[in-house]
């Protein structure tokens, strides 16, 4: 029995993918095994030309690699929730061993960058539910990873602050030429995306066209 | 990034609540320290504070403080003429409930032979010694009496003319030195009317065994207790004399106990303090556990309301020894903290409190030291829990 059979799945730079499929397809499996925390019994993960997963890596290993090569923007944004806005975002820096003041300067430039520089010494509680995507996704950009998960990025949003949200991952996809892989059901935003890949029964399949989906 | 100290800081109404509640946890530890300490100080203080060489009592009693011991009021004339005694007197110590200024007190009367006799108070914080046969007392500070003020002990006045401090019965309770005669007087006053019928009962009993009323009469002072006893027989050795010999000598030929001031001193650990001191012991041995568990659970409780965002921390490559260090700093923050209110409550509570309160640094080092070992073992099945966490967990909704 195999979660995943057949899963390619090839993302470019600055190219933004959506990964579709029912419940229990294997999409969060096939999330878990890119970042390392299920490990694949077969298979290989390539990140910019290098094999990123062997035998041997340890789960110390592991936290490295996804501390220096994957964001993750959460559905619930799951920020720290005793962590300010700006600390929120150097929090990943300094795990990575970037120094206090470069971290605190790269946060407040991202706070800029995403709009929220006033919010930077608030708590997470205090921010609005679009001042907290924001900087969850500052957070998922601070290390400059090659790769941004994004789970479920405009489920709990009306269309208006969804598109903002999409207008938002598309800018960081070019503008950091970052491949940003969203898990997505919302089927509003998905002509947003350069490719969908739709996950069923472990398999994925590249939707070509991309109308007609969800029907 | 200081994790642990941030998470306070946003929950600093919840920590201070907390440390406050174990603080005055710990407390009742360190106090219970101080009690027990002080209970073994209070129980050997006029043992410690006696110039005695040899205490002499009534024969194969634990006296005088352990157990009565009543000898003749001149026993001492025969302790004095024994081998390698350089000076010997008679010593009596009883306690006493009387309204002394005004409220009902609980202290200690010691009667001692004011003119070179030994058992009288040591260091004096103002007046003198008692200096007159009658009529004089030296009071501790705690009955709360002054200098050349009058106390009231039975049908006599006596002045305060001297003061110690700190001069404690074995039950803690203050003592007052009176000279032997008057401490006699004071425990052996008895009402005129009791007096009265108690001589009347006397001669009725004579004049039931076949006596004559005059006769009766005659044979009625025979018949009275005497109060010229005493407790016990204070011995200071001769220079160069042999203690054991001197005891044996005395327990032979006069046919009284005699013990060291070493052995009497471990008849009060032994007897009266031992089981007090055991239950004291066994209470703070309670509470520090008890401490340490309910740090235990706090830290667990704070963990778990933290489970998500340590997931978040393991997802996005966080160490496992960033989460630990956050984990016991929290631990050891609550440790620390709580020690300090501990020891600023007792600090607060030392002067005003009941009994003696002894705080020895080595002790209370000892016990922040156990704490401080408690609370990291308290935060393990914390830190076994955050470290089991899957990342995946910070996945979803």
């Amino acid at each position: 029995m195999h979660a995943l059979r057949e899963a390619t799945l090839s993302v470019e730079a600055g190219e933004l993918a959506a990964l579709i499929g029912p419940s229990g397809s294997g999409k969060s499996t096939l999330l878990l095994c890119i970042s390392l925390i299920e490990l694949p019994s077969s298979g290989a993960i390539v990140i910019r030309g290098h094999q990123a997963w062997r035998d041997g890596r340890s789960e110390v290993d592991a936290r490295r690699f996804r501390r220096e090569n994957i964001g993750f923007i959460f559905q619930g944004h799951n920020l720290i929730p005793f962590l300010t806005a700006q600390e929120n975002i150097c929090l990943p820096m300094r795990l990575n061993g970037v120094g206090k003041q470069a971290a605190a300067r790269r946060a407040r430039e991202l706070l800029g960058y995403l709009e929220v520089a006033n919010r930077a010494d608030v708590l997470p509680a205090t921010l609005s539910g679009g001042e907290r995507q924001r900087v969850a996704i500052g957070r998922a950009l601070a290390n400059e990873p090659p790769i941004v998960f994004a789970d479920e990025p405009t489920a709990a949003l009306d269309t208006e602050r969804g598109m903002k949200v999409m207008g938002l991952l598309r800018r960081v996809a070019q503008d950091r030429r970052s491949a940003v892989i969203a898990v997505t059901h919302d089927h509003r935003m998905i002509e947003g995306f350069d490719s969908v890949y739709l996950m069923n029964d472990g398999r994925l399949a590249r939707q070509s066209a991309l109308t007609g989906i969800f029907r | 990034m200081d994790l642990a100290l941030r998470d306070i800081r946003r929950h600093l109404g919840k920590f201070f609540a907390t440390i406050a509640g174990v603080g005055m946890l710990l407390a009742i530890v360190l106090v219970m320290n101080g009690i027990y300490r002080g209970n073994i100080f209070d129980g050997i203080w006029l043992i410690e504070n006696t110039a005695a060489d040899l205490w002499v009592v009534e024969l194969g009693r634990g006296g005088p403080f352990n157990e009565s011991s009543r000898m003749p009021g001149d026993a001492h004339k025969s302790v004095a003429a024994t081998p390698g005694v350089a000076r010997a007197s008679p010593f009596i110590s009883y306690a006493a409930q009387r309204e002394v200024g005004g409220t009902s007190q609980q202290f200690t009367i010691i009667g001692y032979e004011v003119f070179g006799g030994l058992g009288g108070p040591g260091r004096l914080v103002a007046g003198r010694r008692l200096e007159a046969a009658h009529w004089e007392a030296v009071a501790d500070t705690r009955l709360g009496l002054d200098l050349n003020s009058s106390l009231r002990l039975g049908s006599h006045a006596y002045t305060v003319v001297g003061l110690t401090r700190g001069a404690v019965d074995p039950a803690g309770n203050p003592v007052i030195y009176l000279s032997l005669p008057d401490a006699q007087e004071v425990l052996y006053q008895q009402d005129s009317h009791a007096l009265v019928a108690a001589r009347a009962a006397s001669a009725k009993r004579l004049e039931r065994a076949g006596y004559s009323s005059a006769e009766a009469a005659k044979l009625l002072p025979l018949l009275a207790g005497s109060s010229a006893t005493v407790n016990a027989v204070l011995v200071q050795l001769a220079p160069g004399s042999e203690t054991d010999a001197v005891k044996t000598h005395i327990e032979r030929w006069l046919h009284f106990s005699a013990y060291t001031a070493a052995e009497e001193r471990d008849l009060m650990l032994e007897g009266r303090l031992k089981k007090m001191s055991a239950v004291l012991g066994l209470f703070r041995s309670l509470l520090v556990v008890v401490s340490i568990v309910i740090i235990a659970l706090i830290v667990y409780v704070l963990t778990i309301e933290k489970i998500r965002p340590i997931a978040t921390l393991k997802l996005i490559g966080a160490p496992n020894h960033v989460i630990v260090r956050m984990i016991l700093e929290q631990s050891l923050a609550l440790t620390l903290g709580s020690f300090a209110v501990a020891y600023a409550l007792m600090i607060l509570a030392r002067d005003r409190f009941p009994r003696t309160l002894i705080l020895l640094p080595e002790e209370i080092a000892i016990t922040f030291a156990v704490m401080l070992a408690g609370g990291v073992l308290a935060s393990f099945m914390a830190i076994w829990h955050a470290l089991r966490t899957p990342p995946s967990l910070a996945l979803g909704g």
